[in-house]
C-alpha cells in the first residue's frame, strides 16, 4: 500500500487524543458538532481545569500523559492552545510547545516500538510525511528505520552532539539508519514550530468567561516566574556586580566572566550599545571586537544561537560566583531579585 | 613591469580570450539562467563586477564579448531578486558543489615545476628562495613570493584519483545517480563537481558543512565503531552501534582494523594494544582523515559563492573550465587548450618547460614566438610577458 492510501486510513480517538495537533483532530472536533459555544457549558468545566493543567504542567518542563479519556484529551487541547494565546506570554508559549512536542515524542516512540509494520506506516505517513514531508522507510532487515541523507542533515545539522553528525551514522546508498528514539527526535523541533505556529495564527473570539477566569488566574500565577520584569532589575546579582567593579578598575577580566556579563546584560534586555559600552576600561578594549561579539552572543551574528547566561553551577566552577544570602534558591544569575517573596 | 609591457601583455592576452569567445556555443548554458546571479573579473582590476543577472545566454555572450573578461562566474544560488544585494535577493536554494585542487594534494612532484614569482616586481625564478637572507626577491628585495606550479601529468592524475574517491563517496554512501555527478577540469590545477539534484539544493551551510565532514573524513567518534570510553581515565568497553558497522565509515574504519559487529574480543585487543580510549580515539581520527576525499570545505559550504561557468576561461592559465566526458582519458593539457595558434612574441621570465596540446615548449630563451595558446599560458602563469 503507497503512502497515499495509507495517509486516508481514518485515526482513532486514541490517535488524535495523543497526536491532537494534527488536521483530523480538528476535523473530528467539527463532525461531532462542536462549537465555541459548548465551552460555556457547567460539564465542560472538567476540560478547562484539565486544559488549565495541561498548561502548567508543561510550562514547568514536564509532560502532561493524561490519556484516560480520548474525547476530552483532545478538547483539552485545543483549550490549552486557547489558554496560552490568552495569557500571551513569549516565554509561556515557548515552553509549552516545546513540552507538546516532547509530549507526542514519547507517545510516537512508544508506538513505533508498539505497533505492527501496516501501523508503522500509518503513522510515518500521518505525522511524519504529512505534516514534516519527511519520508521515513523500514531498513531491508526490519529492525530500523531509514530517511533520506539530504532529509537527515536539514534536520541533524542543528544538533550540537557528535554522534548527529552524518559520518557517525550508519550511511549506505543514499540514506540513514536510525531507531525509532532517534527518527522521532529528529522531528521534535518541527513537531514544536507546528504547535507554534497553530497558537500564533489563531484568532480568539471572546472568550468563555469560565476559560478567561482561569487563563487569568494562571498568567498571574506564571508572571512572576516566566516574565523578564526589566524594570524589576535595579539591582544585579553579586556575580555581575563583581565583574562590572573588575572592569571598572580597567582591570583584565576572563573571557568566561566577559561571556557572562554580555549574556546577562543582553537577557535584561539592555540595548547592545550600552553593554559593548561596559567593555571600554578593559585593557584590551576594541570597539568594533566587542560590538561582534556580543552581537554574536545575541544571535545577530555567525551561528545565530543566541546564547544564555551561564548557570551558577558553571560560575561557580569557574571561580566566578560571589554568592551573597539573597541568592539562595536560585540556579542562574537571571533570576536574581526575580524570585516570589 | 613597464606600463607599456603590461598594456600589451594585457591587450595580448585580452584579444586571445575574446577570440575564444566569439566561437558560439562555447559557454555551458546554466540551469534557471535568470534566476543565477553573475560576476566577472577583468583584467589588471581589483574586485569583481558581480550581482547581474542576465534572461538568456544571448545577453550574457554580448556582456561577454563586450567586457572580455579575465574571469567569469555564475552563482550556485538561485534566487528570487539575483541582482539585488545580498541579504535582499531571496535564496531560493543551491547546487551542491565540490572543489578538488591539486595543490591541496601535496603531490611530491610539486617542487620539480614550481617557479616562484615576486608579488612586487614580478621577477621568476625556478630556484626557491633562500629564506634565511631575508630578502627572497633578488632583484627588488620584495619578501612576498608566490608559488606557480605548471601542473604536471602525475599532478592532473592525483587530482582525478581524488575524483574518483569523491564520486565513490557519492553514489555509494549518498546514493547519487551517476547522471547527477558533472565533473569539470577547473581550468588550472584540479576539478570541479557539480550535483543536480534538487533535494541537497535547500540545504543550508550547516548542513553542507556537516557532509564535507563526512566525505573528508572529519569527526568519527570511536563510539561509532564501538569503542565506549568509561570514566576513569583511558578505559573503555565495548559495545557495537545497534545498526552494526556494514556500511559506509563504520566499514571502512572495520575493514581497515579487520573486524567485524562479532568481533568484542578482537576489537577489545585492538584498542589495548594502541594503549587505550584516547590514543584508539586519536587513530580512528587520523585513519578516518586519511582514507576522507581532499575537498575544499569552503566551496561547498558556501551557498552565496559565484562559481568558475564551465565554458569560460581561467585567468590563471587560459585553459577552459570544461566537462569530462571520459575522466580517465581526459587530458586537460590538450582537450581545454583551446585558444588559437598564431604567433605571439614573448619575453619569457625564466627558462621553462611545458606541453600543451601534445607539443612540448622547452623555452630557455629570454624572447620566444609561441602559439598564442601557449604564449597566454605563461603569461598567465606570470612566466612571461608579451613583447
Amino acid at each position: 500500500m503507497d503512502s497515499s492510501n495509507l495517509s486516508s486510513i481514518r485515526m482513532g480517538t486514541g490517535d488524535l487524543a495523543k497526536y491532537p495537533f494534527l488536521n483530523e483532530a480538528g476535523e473530528y472536533l467539527r463532525e461531532s458538532g462542536f462549537g465555541w459555544e459548548e465551552l460555556e457549558r457547567p460539564d465542560m468545566k472538567d476540560v478547562i481545569d484539565r486544559a488549565a493543567e495541561r498548561v502548567e504542567v508543561e510550562v514547568s518542563g514536564n509532560i502532561y500523559d493524561k490519556l484516560d479519556r480520548y474525547e476530552i484529551e483532545i478538547l483539552t487541547f485545543l483549550v490549552s492552545l486557547i489558554m496560552v494565546k490568552s495569557i500571551g506570554m513569549e516565554s509561556v508559549l515557548r515552553k509549552f510547545t516545546l513540552a507538546e512536542a516532547r509530549r507526542a515524542e514519547k507517545f510516537l516512540t512508544e508506538d513505533l516500538k508498539r505497533q505492527n509494520e501496516m501501523q508503522k506506516r500509518s503513522l510515518f505517513a500521518k505525522i511524519f510525511d504529512d505534516l514534516f514531508k519527511l519520508k521515513i522507510e523500514i531498513s531491508e532487515d526490519g529492525r530500523l528505520l531509514k530517511v533520506k541523507v539530504p532529509d537527515y542533515l536539514a534536520r541533524s545539522s542543528h544538533f550540537h552532539e557528535q554522534e548527529w553528525k552524518l559520518i557517525n551514522r550508519l550511511v549506505h546508498n543514499g540514506y540513514v539508519y536510525l531507531d525509532v528514539d532517534e527518527t522521532v527526535r529528529l522531528v521534535r523541533n518541527e513537531l514544536s514550530v507546528l504547535i507554534y505556529e497553530k497558537i500564533r495564527m489563531m484568532t480568539l473570539p471572546t472568550l468563555p468567561q469560565a476559560i478567561k477566569v482561569k487563563a487569568d488566574d494562571l498568567r498571574s500565577k506564571l508572571a512572576p516566574r516566566y516574565e523578564y520584569r526589566v524594570t524589576a532589575v535595579t539591582e544585579y546579582p553579586p556575580c555581575v556586580k563583581h565583574a562590572l567593579e573588575v572592569m571598572g578598575r580597567g582591570e583584565n577580566l576572563p573571557h568566561s566572566a566577559r561571556v557572562m556579563l554580555a549574556t546577562y546584560m543582553l537577557a535584561i534586555r539592555k540595548p547592545v550599545d550600552q553593554i559593548v559600552m561596559m567593555y571600554e576600561n578593559a585593557p584590551d578594549f576594541n570597539e568594533k571586537i566587542t560590538r561582534y561579539q556580543v552581537e554574536h552572543l545575541a544571535g545577530m551574528k555567525g551561528s545565530r544561537t543566541k546564547y544564555s547566561v551561564p548557570s551558577c553551577d558553571k560560575l561557580r566552577n569557574e571561580n566566578l560566583c560571589f554568592a551573597i544570602a539573597e541568592c539562595n534558591g536560585i540556579i542562574n544569575p537571571i533570576q536574581f531579585g526575580r524570585k516570589r517573596k | 613591469m613597464t606600463q607599456s609591457a603590461l598594456a600589451k601583455t594585457i591587450s595580448a592576452v585580452r584579444s586571445a580570450f575574446r577570440g575564444y569567445y566569439f566561437k558560439p556555443n562555447m559557454i555551458e548554458t546554466p540551469d534557471m539562467i535568470e534566476q543565477r546571479e553573475f560576476g566577472y573579473m577583468q583584467f589588471a582590476q581589483v574586485g569583481m563586477v558581480r550581482h547581474l543577472s542576465f534572461n538568456s545566454m544571448k545577453e550574457l555572450t554580448a556582456t561577454i564579448i563586450k567586457e572580455a573578461p579575465a574571469d567569469i562566474y555564475c552563482s550556485n544560488a538561485y534566487y528570487r531578486f539575483p541582482t539585488y544585494p545580498m541579504q535582499e535577493k531571496q535564496w531560493l536554494g543551491a547546487d551542491l558543489i565540490f572543489d578538488i585542487d591539486g595543490k591541496d594534494l601535496h603531490l611530491p612532484c610539486v617542487s620539480s615545476h614550481s617557479y616562484f614569482v615576486c608579488a612586487n616586481c614580478g621577477r621568476a625564478s625556478a630556484s626557491a628562495p633562500d629564506e634565511k637572507k631575508g630578502y627572497p626577491c633578488q632583484l627588488c628585495s620584495g619578501k612576498e613570493l608566490d608559488s606557480v606550479s605548471i601542473p604536471c601529468a602525475n599532478c592532473i592524475d592525483g587530482s582525478k584519483k581524488e575524483v574518483k574517491h569523491l564520486i565513490e563517496f557519492l553514489t555509494g554512501d549518498l546514493g547519487m545517480k551517476q547522471g547527477a555527478i558533472q565533473v569539470y577540469f577547473s581550468g588550472n590545477n584540479g576539478f570541479h563537481v557539480h550535483i543536480s539534484d534538487g533535494a541537497y539544493a535547500r540545504l543550508d551551510p550547516q548542513a553542507r558543512s556537516d557532509l564535507v565532514g563526512y566525505i573528508s573524513g572529519a569527526g568519527l567518534m570511536a563510539e561509532s565503531v564501538g569503542v565506549r570510553k568509561r570514566n576513569a581515565e583511558n578505559l573503555f568497553l565495548i559495545k557495537f552501534p545497534k545498526s552494526g558497522l556494514a556500511y559506509g565509515w563504520r566499514a571502512r574504519v572495520a575493514d581497515k582494523l579487520k573486524i567485524k559487529s562479532s568481533s568484542i574480543i578482537k576489537l577489545k585487543h585492538i584498542v589495548e594494544q594502541r594503549g587505550g580510549y584516547t590514543p584508539f580515539k586519536v587513530d580512528v581520527d587520523r585513519m578516518a582523515r586519511d582514507m576522507g576525499v581532499r575537498i575544499d570545505p569552503q566551496v561547498t559550504t558556501d551557498v552565496h559563492r559565484v562559481f568558475r561557468m564551465p565554458g569560460t576561461l581561467n585567468s590563471k592559465s587560459g585553459l577552459v573550465k570544461m566537462k569530462c566526458g571520459d575522466l580517465d582519458s581526459f587530458d586537460p593539457l590538450v582537450e581545454a587548450c583551446l585558444l588559437g595558434d598564431n604567433k605571439v612574441s614573448v619575453r619569457v621570465k625564466t627558462s621553462v618547460k611545458l606541453k600543451l596540446k601534445n607539443k612540448s615548449f622547452n623555452i630557455s630563451k629570454e624572447s620566444a614566438e609561441l602559439p598564442a595558446y601557449a604564449a597566454v599560458y605563461l603569461i598567465c602563469k606570470r612566466l612571461a610577458e608579451a613583447n
